[in-house]
């Protein structure tokens, strides 16, 4: 096979599908990439920096920084607002249809604009920047591409904090989960209280909100909420010292290198207690009460905080069970993809399989590329 | 090495040969990658894996595609990405050999952790890896686990965890594994002590929870348990939160956490290849650039994990490709009649890029990644980056101030401010903060440096003197930085001048460091606008 010919559908435009056609671009194939959203860069490209004075490795710059190399590179072509709708397997290759996908704006990215209100791609590397009802109508393929290879990077979906109901998420303004912190600190540059755009004196972090639940079915630990809030809690200190900080939490999980001395200067600034909260009430001010046994007393005991921020876990995503009915790629228990790779030319990469952070995404779109490559014959 | 010249790109010839740095699994998995693409691999240093279990066949292995030298070390490590020449020694024998990769397998050593709980290894007390080794053999120490209790009965084991180190889920997986496997022998019994438990990976959650459910009990004490190792009793006591009082163990054996340890050997390594440790002594520095299997100089990589040892493959392939690559020629060039062989260049260089020459300091166009730190550290002057030379960035400051003043046509209202901005990351945030309408100052310009390491003391001065009222530098954060210190270059610069502003009376406010990221375009507007606020006052 000449490698100039060869071409690779992926599937996802976050940032494992953006590594996976990169890296495919490196070695001269053709990718078409298919993006359900009006938007690459998927949760992350809305991720902001938690540098303090030094950089705290969240990768979230890594990100726009895959994204620029994706949208220069002219073997990746890009499909927005598309989805897969079939696929047939053809001797070595596949026919696959296309059609547009369906999808409402993302909330959290609506903003004002001359013509009216509007989606906003966060990064400066996508194209369009901003995306209206009526833009979104007008995109999205419908075509069939023939190609030799498919890598599925569907990603994850963010757990629903409504099923907690508990912790009144959608009810009380000033409760909110870590996506919405993310956009919150990108829209503004500082984190601000929802209720009154005043920056918060007492913050809570309820790690393992869906995560490590057996009662809900869901026995993993997402692997990059403890990293992610502990980043941001220092992030968030930097920016305003005089902010106090809790985590409740069930185990601290590491971030990936330097972890020791990483955990040691956090529990300098932010306040430990290990104990999952019951619920959340509303107080005056927008103020929230949040209730949890005590860690020492083993009592109950009740504490009030201006913001709590709820650690959602990572969920398999919510077309997986679509696209193995089209795919045939495998499910495992937990709903995600069986990380097994394929030798149809069926592949999968990042969080489509399970929980990781955004180095460990790369890391893992790289390898998933390398097997495509293999399969390919490109690589060897 | 240099073969063609056209205009500013030259090809040059890369070795095909690649030395992989440790036998492990990791480095012998990523030899047999490597090989696979045709190029020709020697692996080095004491194999502690199978070769064929972790990738290479029998092929490589007869055929030289992989070639494993066991009693071979690396002396020393010169040249520059593409044409590496290491000093290879075996019996006190030295060859020098062309690579024009290397990859870095590090093997760590696990230390056993007892002395931090007061415990003496014995019968009794073993290490994890101990423990490991017994339970999977049929021995007479496996007898006594089985047996070991109260009236022959299976025996207690209590593990520790987490208290004389964080750990991290490797570990945690080998105790969660350990204690399962205790708990279904008959009529034995097993308790985790632990700090955190580090489930933070694939299949571990459902691991403790299946433990848990045959029976594993696991404390989590918010202090270390206290441990008393007496000639027939072992004690372990931990106070409870819950029924507030102290709970008391028993144990027959007790099984105790070990740690990753730094060796020198692995520090002496990173010293020869100029590589940079993280924090914690481990390779590779950590920098969100260098994910995965990256390290601070092109063309030697790092790899720890199975992840990294195919992303090690992929760079490889890419760098190496059929053995010639395409380079910009003129990065950085040195001015051989300036340059008085110093030596700064090469001490500043972050790549290793610089070497000597007829008589004075030359740059490989290889491994440059035109960051122009030499550039701007060189007490002579005597090197210029080819897109960014000190007339051209002159030229740029000076444009950037007119420009400013320009567009403040009435009455000077607004101070001008001339920020310098790093490629990789203030100059995104600039070009976002301005597609997506942040307001910033009308004053306000930008001049683009390739790395914050690249702004001289002296265009900072000129930027005052052309009439910047106020001069940003804008930088990566720390442990961000393409080239690990341009950053820090830069902020050393800009105190050493605030100092002078202030001998001057001239105020050290005028000029500012910051440092930002290429996604926080409003953090950036922010700053700009703070900046001239803190000029009007």
């Amino acid at each position: 096979m000449n490698s100039q010919s060869q071409k690779v559908l992926v599937l996802g435009g976050g940032i494992a599908g953006l590594t996976a056609a990169w890296e495919l671009s490196r070695q001269n194939i053709s990718v078409e990439l298919v993006e359900k959203s009006c938007f690459l860069g998927g949760h992350s490209i809305g991720f902001t920096c938690k540098a303090t004075d030094r950089c705290q490795q969240c990768g979230a710059c890594s990100v726009e920084e895959m994204l620029k190399n994706v949208v220069n590179e002219p073997l990746i072509n890009v499909h927005l607002k598309t989805e897969l709708k079939g696929l047939n397997k053809a001797d070595s290759s596949y026919k696959i249809t296309l059609q547009k996908s369906d999808i409402d704006l993302p909330v959290a990215q609506i903003t004002q604009r001359a013509n009216g209100k509007a989606a906003k791609g966060f990064s400066k590397h996508n194209n369009p920047l901003y995306v209206t009802e009526s833009d979104k109508n007008n995109m999205g393929s419908q075509c069939e591409v023939d190609v030799d290879a498919l890598i599925v990077a569907t990603g994850y979906s963010p757990f629903d904090p409504n099923r907690k109901s508990t912790y009144g998420y959608g009810k009380w303004a000033n409760v909110i989960t870590g996506l919405d912190l993310e956009n919150i600190i990108r829209e503004n540059g500082a984190l601000v209280r929802p209720s009154d755009g005043q920056k918060p004196a007492k913050v809570a972090f309820i790690q393992c909100v869906g995560s490590r639940d057996e009662r809900l079915g869901n026995l993993w630990c997402s692997e990059v909420c403890c990293p992610y809030a502990m980043r941001m809690a220092g992030s968030v200190k930097h920016d305003n010292p005089d902010a106090q900080i809790t985590m409740f939490y069930i185990d601290i999980q590491n971030t990936a290198k330097e972890f020791p001395v990483f955990y040691e200067k956090i529990k300098q600034n932010i306040r430990f207690v290990r104990t999952i909260p019951v619920d959340i009430y509303p107080l005056e001010n927008n103020c929230l009460e949040l209730r949890h046994m005590a860690e020492d007393e083993g009592a109950p005991s009740s504490e009030s905080f201006d913001l709590v921020v709820l650690s959602v876990g990572i969920m398999p995503g919510k077309d997986t069970g679509k696209i193995s009915e089209i795919t045939a790629i495998p499910i495992n228990q937990d709903g995600f993809f069986d990380s097994t790779s394929s030798d149809l030319g069926c592949f999968v990469a990042g969080t489509a399989k399970g929980p990781g952070s955004i180095a460990t995404t790369m890391a893992d779109a790289g390898k998933t590329a390398f097997e495509a490559m293999r399969y390919l014959g490109v690589m060897k | 090495m240099i073969t063609e010249n056209c205009s500013n790109m030259v090809d040059i010839s890369i070795s095909k040969d690649v030395l992989v740095i440790g036998a492990g699994s990791f480095g012998l998995q990523a030899a047999g990658q490597i090989a696979a693409q045709g190029y020709k691999v020697s692996v080095i240093g004491a194999k502690t894996a199978c070769a064929r279990q972790s990738g290479c066949t029998s092929e490589m292995l007869e055929k030289g595609g992989v070639n494993i030298m066991q009693d071979v070390s690396i002396e020393a490590l010169a040249g520059v990405v593409g044409d590496f020449r290491a000093t290879l020694t075996k019996n006190n024998e030295k060859v020098e050999s062309i690579f024009g990769a290397v990859v870095v397998a590090p093997q760590y050593s696990y230390s056993p952790l007892n002395a931090k709980y007061g415990l003496t290894l014995n019968d009794k007390v073993m290490t994890l890896s101990q423990f490991e080794a017994i339970i999977s053999s049929d021995s007479e120490k496996m007898k006594a686990i089985q047996n070991g209790g109260e009236g022959g009965a299976g025996a207690n084991v209590a593990f520790l965890m987490g208290f004389a180190q964080e750990g991290e889920p490797l570990l945690t997986g080998r105790v969660l594994k350990g204690a399962l496997a205790v708990q279904n022998m008959k009529g034995c019994k097993a308790y985790i002590y632990a700090g955190n438990v580090k489930v933070g990976a694939n299949g571990l959650e459902r691991l403790f929870t299946q433990g848990r459910h045959a029976g594993v009990v696991c404390f989590k004490p918010s202090e270390t348990p206290k441990v008393q190792q007496g000639t027939d009793l072992l004690k372990i006591t931990i106070k409870d939160p819950v029924v507030r009082s102290d709970v008391e163990l028993t144990p027959d054996f007790i099984v105790v956490e070990e740690g990753l340890v730094v060796d020198k050997q692995n520090l002496d390594l990173c010293a020869k290849l100029r590589v940079d440790t993280d924090l914690d002594g481990f390779l590779p520095s950590n920098n969100v650039h260098r994910f995965p299997a990256k390290s601070n100089r092109d063309g030697i990589f790092v790899v720890n994990s199975s992840l990294d040892a195919t992303n090690a493959a992929l760079r490889v392939k890419e760098l190496i490709g059929d053995g010639t690559k395409k380079v910009v020629a003129d990065r950085a060039k040195v001015d051989e009649n300036l340059c008085v062989i110093c030596l700064t260049c090469y001490r500043s260089c972050p790549h290793g890029a610089i070497f000597w020459q007829n008589g004075a300091a030359a740059i490989s166009p290889a491994a440059c990644q035109g960051c122009g730190i030499c550039a701007s550290e060189c007490p002579m002057d005597a090197i210029q980056l080819g897109e960014f030379t000190d007339e051209s960035l002159r030229a740029n400051i000076k444009d950037a101030v007119v420009s400013a003043q320009a567009t403040q046509k009435d009455a000077k209202s607004e101070p001008t401010i001339v920020a310098f901005c790093c490629k990789n990351s203030a100059l995104e945030a600039f070009e976002s903060a301005k597609l997506f309408g942040h307001e910033m100052p009308v004053g306000f310009k930008i001049v683009k440096v390739p790395c914050a390491g690249k702004v001289d003391v002296e265009f900072i001065m000129k930027a005052f003197v052309d009439g910047a009222d106020g001069v940003m530098v804008a930088a990566c954060h720390e442990g961000n930085c393409k080239a690990e210190r341009g950053n820090t270059y830069a902020k050393w610069r800009v105190n050493e001048i605030q100092k002078r502003l202030e001998l001057m009376g001239f105020g050290k406010n005028k000029l500012t460091f910051t440092t930002i990221a290429s996604n926080m375009a409003k953090e950036f507007a922010c700053k700009v606008n703070d900046f001239a606020k803190s000029l009007e006052g």
